[in-house]
Order: structure tokens, then sequence, then C-alpha cells
């Protein structure tokens, strides 16, 4: 039995996951992790450094990471690359103008070798504002297609009204624990 | 917790009976042991507020109602005081057999107390509703405020158009500071621009501070997050501290503002002391400023001042 074998043994006894939420400031990764954590949503401030739940989902123990999107803050992202199991990217469907400025932090990202295997998860927030793009733009727009390195999907969601947010989240989990806790 | 419980019934129990037999020993009221005991301010405000709001007495729980409703009508000013309190003030005497002749004192200063309870009130409302409204870049009130912001922190440089890259110069996150106020909404501006207009030394000191090339911080959006702690501190009541001990003035929304500009000016005391290594210690510098103030407002007899001690060169 190696090394690995007996980390990922250990893991599954616990069945913890670490998701790390990014993307650029005010697409709402505040809003998504306390409104899955069943906070209220309507008094949040910009987050300067990180925020960091601890959740059950489905008998999973999850450690969400949520570090704030500034452009100043973003070099500092890599500091929490290390052991992620997921990566949760969410982006705001009401602000075309940064779309661009969006897909390249995003591609950066995955050339990121601590990242490598981890599952990606675009959460296209804010579905429910006018103006918002459809999931069909972003995923044109972020050029998700063209990710091989990962495995991904695309939710159109928002934290507002609560609606997709979960399939999101199902889904990953799904994929993280058939990647990590299936060796029986 | 259970512990606790059974003391929390326990005491709804006695609570009678201790009254009962301290009322006969001492001759008093618990509010005139409480006004004549306890010192003025956070200390004997609080214990006023805390007697009747346990009240069973009918009258007294009719009075706390009717106060209630004058800060829902927003009818609670110092203008109407006199009608206000005058009335409240006899019923409670009449209620409590004390006479007005006797116990002039305990008039003056219950008074007092009733006066610094419902301004509290009344100013979470309004603190409410000035969060509840969202920044509104087409109000053309907002955005003069906005522009006013910059004029006052940064005098001698225009802006070069309404949404441009100099805003991250006083700390907001992108190049409008439309999207930074959130869920903190006009009150995170007006609280800035408090700051910037009545304490220009101070704020510009701070500002200063949010430049330095290693322990530089974003001043707006830090500034938000404190609008956010002030807002919880005065939501959840630790703030009466800080807002009962302010002997010259009833709680207001200036009084809070100044609350905020208190804030602001020790939160960068305090980040410039830790000498942080990046903005990512944010989290942990925030939090352990949320204890030290909340320590601070739990020992009643805190007076809060700004010292503002600015390092001239």
């Amino acid at each position: 039995m190696g090394f690995l074998t007996i980390l990922k043994k250990l893991r599954q006894k616990e069945k913890e996951m670490r998701i790390l939420m990014l993307g650029l400031d005010n697409a709402g990764k505040t809003t998504i992790l306390k409104r899955f954590n069943g906070e209220p949503i309507d008094t949040i401030s910009p987050t300067l450094g990180f925020n960091i739940k601890t959740l059950e989902h489905r008998g999973f123990k999850l450690n969400i990471w949520d570090v704030g999107g500034q452009k100043s803050l973003r070099s500092y992202w890599k500091n929490y690359f290390e052991s992620t199991d997921g990566v949760a990217w969410v982006v705001d469907c009401a602000d075309a103008r940064r779309l661009a400025a969006c897909a390249r932090e995003l591609h950066a990202l995955l050339r990121e070798e601590r990242l490598a295997g981890a599952s990606l998860l675009v959460l296209a927030n804010k579905a429910d504002l006018p103006g918002a793009l459809s999931a069909k733009d972003i995923r044109e727009a972020l050029d998700l297609d063209s990710i091989k390195s990962h495995h991904w999907r695309i939710v159109h969601c928002s934290a507002v009204t609560g609606e997709h947010l979960l399939d999101g989240m199902d889904w990953m989990l799904d994929d993280i624990a058939s990647r990590i806790f299936s060796i029986d | 917790m259970v512990f606790f419980n059974l003391w929390s019934v326990l005491q709804w129990y006695l609570r009678p009976f201790i009254k009962w037999f301290l009322r006969k020993t001492t001759r008093l009221c618990e509010l005139q042991r409480i006004c004549y005991g306890d010192k003025p301010g956070a200390e004997r405000s609080r214990n006023v507020e805390k007697s009747l709001m346990l009240s069973r007495t009918r009258d007294v729980k009719q009075v706390v109602s009717y106060l209630d409703n004058t800060v829902l009508e927003r009818s609670f000013v110092p203008r109407n005081f006199p009608e206000i309190l005058n009335p409240s003030v006899a019923i409670i005497l009449r209620a409590k057999k004390i006479n007005p002749k006797l116990h002039e004192l305990f008039i003056v200063s219950f008074r007092r107390c009733l006066a610094q309870i419902w301004s509290y009130r009344l100013l979470l409302e309004e603190v409410e509703e000035m969060r509840k409204t969202h920044y509104d870049s087409s109000l053309p009130e907002h955005e003069e405020k906005l522009l006013k912001l910059w004029s006052l922190l940064v005098p001698n440089e225009d802006l070069e158009s309404r949404v441009t890259k100099q805003w991250q110069y006083i700390g907001f996150q992108g190049d409008d500071p439309k999207t930074d106020f959130r869920g903190m909404g006009l009150l995170g501006l007006e609280n800035l621009l408090f700051f910037a207009s009545e304490y220009p030394q101070a704020s510009s000191h701070v500002l200063s501070h949010s430049h330095h090339p290693k322990y530089g911080y974003t001043y707006a959006v830090v500034g938000i997050n404190l609008t956010s702690m002030a807002y919880y501190l005065l939501k959840d009541g630790s703030a009466k501290t800080y807002m009962f001990n302010a002997r010259q003035y009833l709680p207001n929304m200036n009084l809070f503002h100044k609350f905020y500009c208190y804030l602001f000016y020790e939160f960068d005391k305090m980040w410039i002391e830790s000498k942080p290594e990046n903005m990512m210690e944010f989290s942990i510098i925030f939090k352990k400023f949320e204890n030290a103030i909340r320590n601070e407002l739990a020992d009643p007899a805190s007076v809060f001042r700004i010292n503002i001690e600015v390092d001239t060169i």
C-alpha cells in the first residue's frame, strides 16, 4: 500500500473535500457561500482576505474557501491552491464588460499545476438579473469547450433566488467523490 | 447551556420575590434603585431598559409599547420629548407609587434614560433604512455624494471621468465604485463621507497609511467593512455602551457616524501596528479588532474618544 493510498483511505473515512471559490470581484462568491450555509445574504460587504466555512452536505464535510476577487488580491490566490479538490469559478452574468478579463483569469488558473485534477464548476451567477447573459453565452465567452485538462460543468444560477445552485454543487461533489473516494 | 436555561427559568419565578423583598427593605422600586445607585450612562440606561422590558406591570408594558410606536412613526425626536416623555414618566410614577416631590432627581435621571433608550431604537431604524437604500448611479443625489467623497479625499486631482481607475486610489475595487457598496448601501457611502468631511486631518492621515508601500490596504473597501461592523454592533446592542456614554449627545445618526470614525481610526492603527505580511491577513486582523472592540464595549464604564495625534513631520 503506497502513501497515496493511505492518504486516500484516511480521507475516505472523513469524506472531507476542499473547495476553492474564485472569480472576479462582485461576482457573488460570498453571497453563494452564505446562501449555501443558510445565512442572510443582504448585508454583505466586499471580501478582503478570505472567508472559510465548513459545512456538511450529503454526508460530506466541505471546507469551502471564498477568497476576495479584487485585482490586487488575485496574486494571493495561489496560496490557497494546495490540496484543492474542486474549484467553483463564479461569474457575474450581468457584467458583460469584464467577461474577457474573467476568461483570462480562468484560463491562467487552469494552467496551475497544483490545481491539476480538480473539478471545475462554473457558476454563472446572477441569472435572475435583467440583462443577464445565458449559460451558452458565458460558455462561449469563457471558451469552456477548449478545457480538456479538467472535468467541468457550467450552471446558470442565482444566489439570490437559490435556483440551480445545489444542482451545480451536487455535480461537483459527485465528480470529486468518484475520483477520490472510489478505491475500494 | 442547560444550566443557563435553568437559571433563566428560576429567575423568572424568583424575580418578583426578590423585587418585593428589596422594595420592602429599601422602600424604593427597582427603577429608583437603578437610577440612584448605578452610574449615569451605559450602566444606568441599560439596567433601566432591562427592568422595563422584564416588567409585568400592565401600565409599564403600555408605556413601552407606546414609546416603541413613536419610534415606528419616527416621532421620537427631541422636539417632541415634552409631549411624549412627560406623560410616560407620569404613568410610571403613578404605577410605582413614587412621590414626584420627594424624587425629583429620579425623574430627571429616569427621563434621560428613556430619551437614550428610545433614541437608540430610533437610530437603529434610521440606520437600517439607510443601509437598505442601494447605491443607485441613476440618482443624481447619490452620484453627487460619491463625487464629493473624491473631492474631499483627493482635493488636488480631478476625476478624468465617472468610470476610471482613479477610484482605486481611494481604495475602491475597480473602476466604478457603485458595486462596492453592496449590502451596506448608502450607509457605507455616508460613513465614508462623514469621516472625510468632519475629520479631514484624521481621514487623510488614514488614507496616507492605506498607500503605505508595505502595509497598504484598500481604504474605501476597508471602510465599507467597518460600516458593516458598526452596523452589527449597533444592531446587537453592543454599541449602547458607546452611545449611552456620550454625555452631551443622544444616540442619533451623527453619533453613529462618529462611532464609525472611531472604528476606522483605531482599525488603521491596529493594522499598521500588526505589520501584516499582505492584504490576505485582513480577515484575521479584522476579527481581532472586532474582538478588542467588543471587549471594550462590554465594560459599561468605557468612554470612547478619537485621540487624534496626527504625526506631523
